[in-house]
């Protein structure tokens, strides 16, 4: 059984489909895996995609761009007023409710941000069938972590609109966890990870808590006024510059010319990400003059070292509020669109120096092939969870170890149990004891973080048969709920057993 | 390497654990998935086996389980395939539908290893050709229990399952022990899962309103396709098909239809005997109960409330009644006292007029104008008011004798006057009554009229058949027509009606009628001499009064005297006794008729001194 992962952005969605075993990010039917969220009303028909947004500069009062910022907000929201500001496309408030005025066609009509959001998430369901061939319904959508709850309804009613089955919304900094499958790597103890997201518009940054294979978010940070577009817009007014020293003629002022010199920009910055230089291409630029320019790779990041710097910064801010340094991070995940640049991605190395830079999957597909993880993982589930921000899981919160000698008759503690274990758990373990002893003795400790080990309870095996090879142990600890553990030790020889268990401590409030 | 124990050392547990921690995490990842899929289960599985571990338990369990070999198996008629127990072909009898897939698929497994035709002909068995070998009963019984649907339709119909519902009698006595497992046993027909449990005596209500509307809207996953009659694939045209699948669905509804009934029969019967629904039901009642009582005892305050009120309200009013009856009183008092003194003083005056009038010798000459100015003085005495009399008096003190006898007589003139005008009127009103009475009369009689002879004939008549007589009416009818001088015939009911008219009448009308006949007595006996009626004008006094009408008999004037003479003037409340010692006259009569007698005397005593005054001139 298939399912879906969208990942529906601000500028791009992403869709990726679950199927036997494997999650894929599969291209539209332009060929392009990422589609543009822009959605043109024409006269007779609505165009999603790379056309809507390249007929954007003819048709700009009726092509909606970034409706993801509207999703969900009031009319009198900021956000919305903000956005109000920016399009081309009419915003007009009815009831309370942004709704934009398409006057395409031969009377004008209002169309809600849903209508808009469930025509993208329409092409996507039609693309993720046209790769498989096959109908699919079921699917996960990610959300912005600081989306608020009327924003995440209003997303997932657009997606029911277009007919897909929402099995769960999950925030996309986790989902590019899940796509790299962080959670396998350490499935024990406590690791760190940094999110690090630069889309078209917005950045996040994102520090998250690995704990047994579960995912805890530690603290967040998000920039709607920087990304990818800003990079563009930056060399495009470099682009105006060059225009201007060559034909004295200034298109600054000139918003078709801006647009199209947007564009160029906009795939000249792709082409630098892989090539030293790149040659941006206009015709007509400007009174029927053709423009045509190269740009180094050095003279961009030249042009957006400023933006770079100010792109890099809330990751240290962030580290400093959870009090964590770049060295306690493990990994740093980098997503987006705009992660691509490799000066970006240099900075970033150079911050944590000694950890691994997860950047293998194409950025701006690694939330949708979390998501479509996700949803391969819950379709078919008979009874989901219920829709939750976050599961309550209980954890032990210290180590559960056993004393035991080395060759050379030292101390060494055995880690049984490791702490932020999810309860109840069950762990079973093979101790060998000295073949000639005729008795034996288990010590179970705990043991805090930094702390010395502290212990719990001794248990003592007699009457054991003296022999040439090592005795075995089979322990079994069990550990409940609520901390309390119980261990047995069984010698598998004799079949001599012993049964301890250790109350919890009163919870901690 | 683990130490060896020191001697002495025993099992000990030192400290406790610490607590465990809550996080909050984000809902997502395989870990996350399995454990809650672990918490649901609420066993303590070891988290990092995962998946891997369920498989491996499995496995585990197909190694245990153990097949139970079906000694029928080989006697098996392939044919009759349909009713046999595909479960026990395959080893499973005691497993049965909860069977995994896995175990039935090692099932078959393992039983193919031993039963395939060719394992046999390798042990050197005979083996029966084709479809006829028993093996083919292998081979169905794992086509039906791997494919779900056909399974499910096997299940449905699984010959070892109890159908039986406990009547009522058996669950009145022990019902958990009787319904617990009877629920338990059709809860895997259930198409939700997790099926409430009967519960026990303690459960809430709650639970037990789940329980009941749980079952009465049991909702059955069981079929009864595995028990069609005809099977479709054997027909041969589309026709038959038809038929057959129609024939098919009826048989299957039936069926359905008799499976519900069953569960809802055993709900029923459960509801019935349920000692908890009874309880509630008690509860619930002794609740009603106790609202009720209390509104009654709130509507019982309330009118209590209300009657207190009303008592207290009457007693306002009686005291409003008694303080005003008490004015009242004070009042008539007042007005008696004031009465008394205006009597005392018209006494006064009546006195002093009788002594002007008597000093001047009433204005008269002779003794009969004496007598006859006498009789005007009493009349004016009596007629007058308070304030003529005394200026009569006034005028009787300062003028001479003929100023004074003028003015006496204008008086009496008035007087007179007066006396004619209120005659007139008095005999206006008689005349107007008797008018009205003879219309009543004559209405009653139906036109006949009554004359005067008929009156006194139905007066005499009902004299003498006084009341008692048998059929008094009819015979007096009957006397009258005998006697009447009229020509009319008279019926009980006339007569009856006459005498009650006349019993109304007043009685003066008696006495009128009295007057008439002893005038027209007196007409036909003319040799009688006309006696001087004396008795006018007492009966005119006596007519505006009250009191007895009738004259004084002898024999009341005898006791009359007689009380006179017993109490004398100086005894208290001298009237009260007199008029008791005259029966039938009140204390006014007695009064009345002593004055009457004062004056009578008094005249007689005057006329006689002018008698013997004359005699001596």
């Amino acid at each position: 059984m298939a399912a879906i992962g969208v990942h529906f952005g601000y500028t791009c969605a992403c869709v990726a489909v679950f199927k036997d075993g494997r999650a894929d990010v599969v291209a539209n039917d332009a060929g392009d895996r990422v589609t543009p969220a822009v959605v043109g009303y024409r006269d007779t028909e609505q165009i999603v995609g790379i056309a809507a947004k390249q007929g954007r500069v003819r048709n700009a009062a009726n092509t909606v761009v970034r409706v993801k910022q509207v999703l969900g907000r009031s009319f009198d929201d900021p956000e919305t007023q903000n956005h109000k500001s920016e399009t081309k496309c009419e915003l007009v408030n009815r009831g309370g409710k942004a709704y934009y005025e398409i006057t395409a066609g031969e009377q004008s009509q209002y169309v809600s941000p849903e209508e808009v959001a469930k025509l993208i998430f329409c092409k996507m369901k039609e693309t993720a069938q046209s790769a498989l061939g096959s109908d699919v319904n079921e699917a996960v959508i990610t959300v912005p972590f600081e989306f608020a709850q009327t924003q995440k309804r209003a997303l997932r009613e657009a997606a029911e609109a277009a007919g897909l089955q929402v099995l769960r919304l999950i925030h996309e900094p986790v989902a590019a966890l899940l796509a790299y499958n962080i959670e396998q790597d350490c499935p024990a103890g406590k690791s760190h990870v940094v999110v690090y997201k630069l889309g078209g518009t917005s950045l996040s940054v994102t520090v998250l808590q690995v704990t047994g294979g579960m995912f805890r978010v530690l603290n967040t940070h998000t920039d709607h006024n920087i990304g990818g577009e800003n990079f563009t817009q930056a060399l495009a007014q470099h682009l105006a510059a060059e225009f201007k020293r060559t034909f004295k003629h200034d298109v600054s002022g000139n918003a078709r010319a801006m647009m199209k010199l947007m564009n160029g920009a906009d795939m000249a910055k792709h082409s630098l990400s892989s090539l030293g230089s790149a040659n941006c291409f206009v015709d007509s630029l400007y009174d029927g003059i053709d423009f045509e320019c190269n740009v180094s790779r050095a003279r961009f990041e030249l042009l957006c070292s400023s933006l770079f710097n100010k792109s890099i910064q809330p990751i240290k801010n962030l580290l400093e509020k959870v009090n964590l340094s770049t060295s306690d991070i493990n990994k740093v995940i980098l997503s987006g669109g705009s992660a691509r640049i490799p000066r970006l991605q240099q900075m970033i190395r150079d911050l944590f120096s000694d950890v691994e830079l997860l950047s293998s999957a194409p950025t701006d597909e690694v939330i949708a092939v979390g998501a479509a993880l996700q949803a391969g993982l819950l379709v078919n589930k008979e009874n989901l969870a219920p829709e939750e921000e976050s599961i309550t899981v209980d954890f032990s919160a210290a180590d559960i170890l056993v004393k035991e000698v080395d060759e050379s008759g030292t101390e060494m503690f055995t880690v049984v149990l490791p702490s932020g274990t999810p309860l109840p758990a069950r762990k079973h373990h093979t101790l060998r004891g000295g073949g000639k002893l005729t008795s034996l003795c288990v010590e179970v400790y705990q043991r805090f973080v930094t702390k010395q080990p502290e212990r719990l309870a001794k248990i003592i095996l007699r009457d054991l048969q003296s022999r040439e090879e090592d005795h075995e142990v089979d322990t079994m600890v069990t550990m409940k709920r609520d901390g309390s553990v119980h261990v047995s030790c069984t010698e598998r020889c004799s079949g001599r057993s012993e049964v301890v268990t250790i109350a919890a401590a009163a919870a901690a409030s | 390497m683990l130490l060896e124990a020191l001697d002495g050392d025993g099992t000990v547990v030192y400290a406790a654990a610490a607590a465990s921690v809550q996080v909050q995490v984000e809902p997502v990842g395989r870990w996350l998935e399995a454990y809650l899929k672990r918490r649901s289960r609420t066993t303590s599985a070891s988290f990092q086996e995962l998946d891997e571990e369920e498989v491996s338990s499995e496995e585990s369990d197909d190694e245990e389980f153990q097949l139970e070999e079906y000694l029928m198996l080989r006697t098996l008629d392939p044919k009759d395939w349909k009713n046999q127990d595909h479960y026990a072909v395959l080893g499973l009898p005691h497993l049965r539908y909860k069977a995994t897939q896995r175990q039935i698929k090692a099932a078959h497994k393992a039983i193919v290893l031993k039963h395939h035709p060719d394992k046999r002909k390798a042990a050197g068995e005979q083996i029966v050709e084709g479809d006829n070998d028993y093996f083919t009963c292998i081979t169905k019984a794992i086509e039906i229990l791997s494919d779900p649907v056909k399974r499910r339709a096997f299940d449905s119909v699984d010959p070892t399952f109890d159908n039986a519902v406990p009547s009522k009698g058996e669950g009145k006595e022990n019902f958990f022990d009787v319904f617990v497992p009877v629920f338990e046993r059709n809860a895997r027909w259930s198409s939700k899962k997790h099926v409430p449990k009967l519960g026990t005596i303690e459960s809430s209500f709650e639970e037990v309103d789940n329980f009941y509307s749980f079952w009465y809207n049991f909702d059955s996953w069981r079929e009864f396709s595995y028990l069609d009659e005809e099977e479709k694939e054997k027909a041969e045209c589309r026709d038959e098909r038809r038929w057959i699948e129609k024939q098919n669905r009826a048989s299957r509804a039936q069926r359905k239809k008799e499976e519900m009934n069953r569960i809802r029969t055993l709900v029923d019967t459960a509801y019935s005997c349920d000692p908890r629904i009874k309880k509630f039901k008690e509860e619930e009642k002794a609740r009603k109960e106790s609202e009720k009582k209390a509104k009654a005892d709130a509507k019982k305050r309330e009118q209590e409330e209300k009657e207190r009120a009303r008592q207290a309200e009457l007693e306002a009013a009686r005291l409003a009644k008694e303080k005003e009856e008490e004015e009242a009183k004070l009042a008539a008092q007042q007005a008696k006292k004031e009465k008394e003194i205006q009597k005392k003083a018209i006494k006064k005056e009546r006195q002093k007029l009788r002594t002007t009038c008597k000093n001047w010798n009433y204005f008269a000459e002779n003794e009969a104008d004496s007598v006859k100015m006498m009789e005007e003085v009493e009349k004016l005495c009596d007629r007058l008011e308070l304030t003529s009399l005394q200026s009569l008096n006034e005028v009787l003190a300062s003028g001479s004798k003929e100023d004074s006898k003028a003015a006496v007589e204008k008086q009496v003139q008035e007087v007179n006057a007066q006396l004619q005008r209120e005659k007139e009127a008095e005999v206006q009103a008689r005349q107007a009554a008797r008018n009205a009475e003879q219309a009543i009369g004559g209405g009653a009689g139906g036109g006949k009229g009554w004359n005067e002879d008929d009156l006194q004939l139905l007066i005499k008549a009902v004299n003498l058949f006084p009341a008692g007589t048998n059929a008094r009416w009819e015979v007096i009818a009957n006397y009258m027509n005998l006697h009447s001088t009229s020509q009319i015939k008279r019926t009980a009911k006339d007569v009856i009606n006459k005498a009650k008219n006349l019993q109304r009448l007043d009685p003066l009308q008696k006495d009128e009628i009295n007057k008439k006949a002893f005038e027209k007595f007196k007409k036909e006996h003319s040799s009688v001499a006309p006696s001087i009626d004396n008795a006018a004008p007492s009966e005119r006094f006596d007519s505006a009064g009250d009191s007895n009408a009738a004259p004084w008999t002898t024999e009341e004037q005898k006791l009359l005297e007689q009380a006179l003479k017993t109490y004398p003037v100086s005894t208290p409340e001298r009237w009260e006794k007199i008029a008791a010692a005259v029966p039938g006259r009140n204390k006014k009569d007695c009064m009345k008729r002593y004055k009457e007698l004062v004056e009578m005397v008094k005249a007689k005593k005057a006329a006689q001194e002018q008698v013997a005054a004359k005699s001596k001139k």
